[in-house]
């Protein structure tokens, strides 16, 4: 029975992509935290073009950490690294700046294949990025059920006024050109009354997704 | 209306969206949507999927196992987004070729992608998925997202894809398919005929493209249909994965 149910939430997280999603969000973390930190990137360089996956514990996917040009590219990648680096979420917080990976291994906390030389640079480079997790998680995994819903629907609104006042500016352009007229004064009415019936359809949309919004930040 | 497919390999027509068309006009026809909607497109992108495109992009990435110094074919690319990801992961001793069949799309994909600072590893060229202007056994990994459905002659582009892929190459196809629950498939009927097109007419100012685009995912052959195609083509070890419900489905086959 757990089996199934294991299953099924693997298919499911699958069919949501909640690995891509969480790729996604830890990629403009740390993207955003390296852009901060720019000046000290030598380790970050030497890493160009390496990739180092963490295998964790809490996890039932890899994640992997591609280095191009000062900035990282999270996958979930299984068949090619560097290095791999197997823990747990618990022991990486424990990690203090500077310290040796080696310590970890031999306390059995912590297991490398690959470039161990690698996984050091790489864990220095991350000590050293100032992320406050936490609050960065939380404004992204908040943002992530509700950011495209709301930019959604503010594109959209932007989108139909633009199109009315276009729409206003053409048809007064329509009555100085009154004879090549090919529309009639009814039609343009007509699609006037429609785009304001959009309109209003949107703004409703618009207070919807607010609700929303509010009930997902409770 | 004839069944999708059925009229491909008896006579010279063939469908767009739902009407049946010569099949050189169909190409011809292609064209014109996409250099209509090559500007908007990737607003359009956003806005029609609520953004969850750029996830199964993520997803076919993932299944790729790209690794530095790969050759990659990003077939039917258009405004590059896969192309972007993977000109980062080939890295300087890989390449990444985009091509589409439609100049405008490599355009602003062309521009897009410079602007993103990506240069270095990528080449552009127009071409044809039917035909290829690549040599045998030429790439580590092709893919094509949301382009076959756009294919006249899918059959002849998937054995050309197969030409070109190297040995131990892996072909991955993003593409509208069918949903899995009846349900599903008509909540994703109405959006697509009722929804998509006004959209396309309000944002891209566009709705017959974008009439054309809804017209031709229903059109587009079922998960299974598709596999089978592969294996025609030489393709082995094939599989797929559904996505959003099935909604996408990304198949994978392998050349050995
Ligand atoms: C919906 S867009 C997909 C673009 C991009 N792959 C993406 O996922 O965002 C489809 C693309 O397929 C291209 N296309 C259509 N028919 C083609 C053909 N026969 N050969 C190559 N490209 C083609 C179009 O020009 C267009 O850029």
């Amino acid at each position: 029975m757990n089996a199934f149910a294991n299953k099924v939430s693997d298919k499911l997280g699958e069919q949501l992509m909640l690995k891509q999603a969480l790729a996604l969000t830890l990629e403009k973390i740390i993207n955003k935290a390296l852009n901060l930190n720019i000046n000290d990137s030598v380790e970050l360089k030497s890493l160009n073009e390496k990739r180092v996956t963490i295998i964790l514990d809490e996890l039932n996917s890899p994640l992997s950490f591609s280095v191009y040009q000062q900035q990282i590219l999270v996958t979930s990648f299984t068949e090619y690294s560097d290095c791999t680096i197997i823990t747990s979420l618990k022991t990486l917080k424990e990690l203090q700046k500077n310290q040796q990976l080696t310590e970890l291994i031999k306390q059995d906390k912590l297991d490398i294949t690959g470039d161990i030389k690698l996984a050091q640079q790489f864990a220095n480079v991350a000590q050293n990025l100032t992320i406050d997790w936490q609050t960065e998680l939380a404004k992204h995994i908040g943002d992530f059920a509700t950011y495209k819903l709301t930019r959604f629907g503010k594109t959209l609104v932007d989108k139909i006024k633009f199109l009315k006042n276009q729409v206003q500016a053409d048809s007064s352009e329509y009555i100085v050109h009154e004879q090549k007229l090919v529309i009639t004064k009814n039609q343009l009415n007509d699609f006037n009354q429609q785009v304001n019936n959009v309109s209003e359809q949107a703004e409703q949309l618009m207070l919807r997704l607010a609700t929303i919004e509010k009930q997902l930040n409770k | 209306m004839s069944t999708p497919e059925s009229s491909n390999n008896q006579d010279n027509s063939t469908h767009f969206g739902f009407k049946t068309v010569d099949k050189t006009a169909k190409a011809s026809m292609v064209a014109d949507v996409f250099h209509s909607v090559a500007k908007q497109y990737d607003i359009m992108n956003d806005l029609m999927s609520f953004g969850v495109h750029r996830l199964w992009k993520r997803f076919t990435i993932d299944a790729s196992g790209v690794r530095p110094g790969n050759k990659v074919l990003d077939l039917a690319g258009g405004t590059g987004d896969l192309t972007a990801k993977f000109s980062k992961l080939v890295g300087k001793d890989g390449k990444v070729i985009l091509a589409d069949i439609n100049s405008s799309m490599l355009n602003v994909g062309r521009d897009k992608l410079r602007d993103k600072g990506l240069v270095q590893n990528i080449e552009y060229v127009q071409a044809n998925a039917e035909s290829l202007p690549f040599d045998d056994n030429t790439f580590d990994i092709i893919t094509i997202a949301f382009g076959l459905r756009n294919v006249t002659d899918k059959d002849k582009a998937l054995s050309s894809m197969y030409r070109v892929l190297k040995p131990g190459g892996r072909l991955l196809v993003l593409e509208f398919s069918k949903p899995e629950h009846e349900l599903l498939n008509k909540a994703y009927d109405f959006y697509s005929f009722n929804i998509l097109p006004k959209m396309g007419e309000l944002v891209a100012k566009d709705g017959d493209s974008y009439q054309y685009l809804a017209e031709s995912i229903r059109m587009h052959p079922d998960q299974e249909t598709l596999k089978a195609m592969m294996e025609n083509a030489g393709f082995e070890q094939t599989s797929y994965h559904n996505l959003t419900g099935g909604v996408v489905a990304l198949h994978k086959g392998y050349k050995f």
